[in-house]
């Protein structure tokens, strides 16, 4: 029994000319998000490159490590980053790295080029937030009280047919019907990306394949709203109202009100704030020193020059590890302090924006294409620790450090000998790993699982509710 | 197999009521029996509670009192098995408009429990119903009302019930159809269906029905065989038992 209406519903839905133009528009949009992230991702890799080529440039005729004044370190652009964009344009991409000192990321790519502020929505998140949705309730908003209108639901149960099996029938029929041949469009992405050349690793695919799971997850939570509203409603027209405003707010609406509510609701210390209280602090962390500096005396009946330099800059180098250390300290403090007011109010938006399978479907994606709100810390970290890398090069390289107010001098011995240059490959190389595919899974699972959720719950809604429609 | 007495209606109201949730009372210890081989035709204008009883037998709602039987199964008791045994044609279906009369059949044949029908059977039984042969592959959107309208007998044709439920089924249809729809509904109580059909049309009821029943404000007002008709003008009688509910009309 359930057969025939599974296969009824997938005869009735697929052979409609609504579905014929409806499927064809959701296909292209699907297929376009591939290929322009693929592009996409090709032009990254090729500024990327022309970056990192661009910082060795400018370090072409040193002759001297120490001359090293601005080494920039690049977050590198990743095929899923550039599929599911998540965050990625939006931070910073560029880190000046220095022996020491607190590291900042600049230079967005919003920044860089607001062209891409418009690609964020032709992203495959954005896309299938909106296509997904749309396609399912433009399918599914009259599966029940479309059927009563035109008498089919009367006649159909004028049969034996137990409501359950009917009800069964036609969510997982209208499901198969909706969701196989989107797959199609998504295979023709996926082969876009090998024809493009987008270098894809095996874990790279296994994640782009979860991130459709999540796809097909989220049209199932449209699906069975649009079933539900559609067994709670006596008419099509008021089904297909009822959904679109729950469309609105929930693509539209709950995620940015999340955002602004939480931010009225947890207070922030903004960036500039902190930035001018740890100026303050360095100030005064200086002003001290160069009491300090004045106070400084070469060691009596001292005559031989490059002892007395030698000694000075150990002295210099002595006050500014001292000075770095408080300052870290201080800094760690604020940003510390900030950081746990920051991860309240993105809890409480996140939790908030939670209401919305849209909002939970895009943070389940973009922990799987790794390109969260945490990639940021990761980049920082990854960065502080190539700093690490890079202060153990260059201490190697002069015996000092560059970076945080030092003042020194190097004494210039010439020797006859014409200095030779530096070789900038020397530098220890950056690099950002992809994310594991472990991490990735295991990030998205609770949004995941409230997609999973959102789908049980409103499964059995029209289940229950069913049961009780007036079928005449 | 239980034993059914030779006596036992196919079709059968007892004291059937119903009051929907705001007062209305619908029906009234409505009472009346269809026997295998009859056509039961039941008049009455809006309102009259004719829909009502149907969708009782249907089990689409359950009656305040009284029951509904098929074939001695109590409708609201067991409705699967009741329906088992109804074939039903609504006043108006529209049906799935993207399928062909094939199709349409074939989906509410397998409902109905007959999974071994062959194109050929479906082509027959739409022959039958007096829908031409180019019509059968056609998307049922293209039919005029008339046409669904045999289409959807066509589908009570083939579930090949013992019990036919017709709720004004000539209502869409023009007089020639009405005509042959008739030679239809006669044609199936000679295969031995009970069929109780809901009309407001006074002369075909007289004409074909065995038995004629005026409902007016969910009573059953008059219950006449058709030989105890033959000598009387039916008409009459109805705007006689109709008086009534036309003053209030007035
Ligand atoms: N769902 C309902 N709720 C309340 N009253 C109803 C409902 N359906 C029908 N009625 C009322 O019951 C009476 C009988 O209706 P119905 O059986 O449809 O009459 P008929 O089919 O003879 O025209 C009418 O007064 C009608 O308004
Ligand atoms: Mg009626």
């Amino acid at each position: 029994m359930i057969r025939f209406i599974i296969e009824k519903e997938l005869r009735e839905i697929i052979g409609s000319t609504k579905f014929a133009v409806t499927f064809g528009v959701c296909s292209l949009l699907i297929i376009l998000s591939f290929y322009i992230g693929a592009e996409n991702y090709r032009t990254l890799v090729d500024q990327h490159e022309a970056a990192k080529r661009e910082n060795l440039r400018q370090m072409e005729g040193l002759t001297d490590w120490f001359a090293v004044q601005q080494h920039r370190i690049f977050l590198p652009p990743q095929p899923l980053a550039t599929l599911v964009t998540g965050v990625s344009n939006d931070i910073g991409r560029m880190i000046e790295v220095h022996g020491r000192g607190e590291l900042s990321a600049d230079d967005s790519r919003f920044n860089e080029d607001p062209i891409y502020a418009v690609f964020r929505f032709l992203d495959l998140d954005f896309i299938f937030q909106i296509v997904l949705s749309l396609f399912a309730i433009l399918f599914a908003y009259d599966a029940i009280c479309g059927e009563k209108e035109r008498g089919t639901l009367k006649l159909s149960f004028s049969n034996a047919v137990p409501k359950e099996k009917y009800i069964l029938g036609k969510l997982f029929g209208s499901y198969l019907a909706l969701a196989v041949p989107l797959l199609i469009p998504i295979l023709i992405g996926c082969v876009l990306l090998l024809i493009l050349g987008v270098p894809m690793s095996g874990e790279e695919w296994a994640r782009l394949g979860l991130i459709v799971v999540a796809g097909l997850l989220y049209f199932g939570v449209f699906l069975t709203i649009s079933v539900f509203v559609s067994s709670l409603a006596r008419r099509s027209s008021s089904a297909f109202l009822m959904l679109l405003v729950i469309w609105i707010l929930a693509v539209l609406i709950v995620p940015r009100s999340a955002v602004l509510i939480a931010g009225r609701a947890v207070d922030v210390p903004s960036v500039d704030e902190i930035a001018s209280q740890k100026n303050r602090y360095s100030s005064q962390l200086f002003t001290e020193d160069r009491t300090k500096m004045a106070g400084y005396k070469p060691a009596a009946g001292q005559d031989d020059m490059e002892k007395t330099m030698a000694d000075f800059n150990q002295f210099m180098q002595k006050i500014a590890d001292e000075r770095d250390a408080k300052m870290q300290e201080f800094s760690g403090q604020l940003n510390e302090q900030r950081e746990n007011r920051q991860r309240v109010q993105r809890r409480v938006a996140l939790g908030l924006a939670r209401f919305s399978p849209s909002a939970t479907f895009s943070l389940a994606v973009s922990a799987l294409a790794g390109t969260s709100l945490s990639l940021e810390e990761e980049y920082k970290e990854a960065a502080v620790a190539y700093q690490r890398d890079y202060a153990a090069f260059m201490m190697q390289k002069t015996g000092m450090l560059t970076g945080g107010r030092v003042m020194m001098f190097r004494s210039v011995v010439d020797e006859g000998k014409k200095p030779q240059p530096i070789n900038a490959h020397e530098l220890p190389e950056f690099v950002f790993p992809k994310p594991a595919l472990a991490g990735t899974v295991t990030e998205s699972l609770p949004d995941i699982g409230i997609l999973m959720l959102f789908t049980i719950v409103f499964f059995f809604g029209s289940y229950l509710a069913f049961l009780r429609y007036d079928v005449r | 197999m239980e034993q059914t007495p030779a006596t036992q209606p196919m079709i059968e109201a007892l004291g059937l009521t119903k009051r929907y949730e705001d007062e209305t009372l619908a029906l009234d210890n409505v009472s009346f029996a269809v026997r295998t081989g009859q056509i039961y035709a039941m008049l009455g204008g809006n309102g009259a509670g004719k829909t009502t009883t149907i969708n009782i037998f249907l089990n689409f709602i359950d009656p305040t009192a009284g029951e509904a039987r098929i074939d001695g199964i109590v409708t609201h008791k067991e409705p699967l098995k009741a329906k088992a045994k109804v074939a039903y044609v609504s006043e108006n279906v529209m049906l799935y408009p993207n399928f062909t009369a094939i199709q349409n059949l074939d989906y509410f044949a397998r409902l109905g429990g007959k999974t071994s029908y062959t194109k050929n059977d479906y082509h027959d039984v739409l022959r039958r119903v007096g829908l031409e042969d180019e019509a059968h592959t056609k998307r049922l959107r293209s039919y005029s009302k008339g046409m669904r309208q045999k289409c959807g007998i066509a589908i009570a044709i083939l579930k090949d019930a013992p019990a036919i439920l017709l709720d004004e089924p000539t209502s869409g249809l023009d007089p020639k159809a009405g005509f042959e729809f008739l030679g239809l509904l006669t044609s199936l109580r000679d295969e031995g269906k009970a069929i109780l059909m809901s009309t407001h049309d006074i002369f075909r009821a007289k004409e074909i029905a065995d038995m004629v029943g005026i409902m007016n404000a969910g009573k059953l007002v008059m219950q006449r065989t058709q030989s105890s008709l033959a000598g009387e003008n039916l008409e009459e009688l109805y705007l006689q038992f109709m008086a009534g509910s036309v003053e209030r009309a007035a």
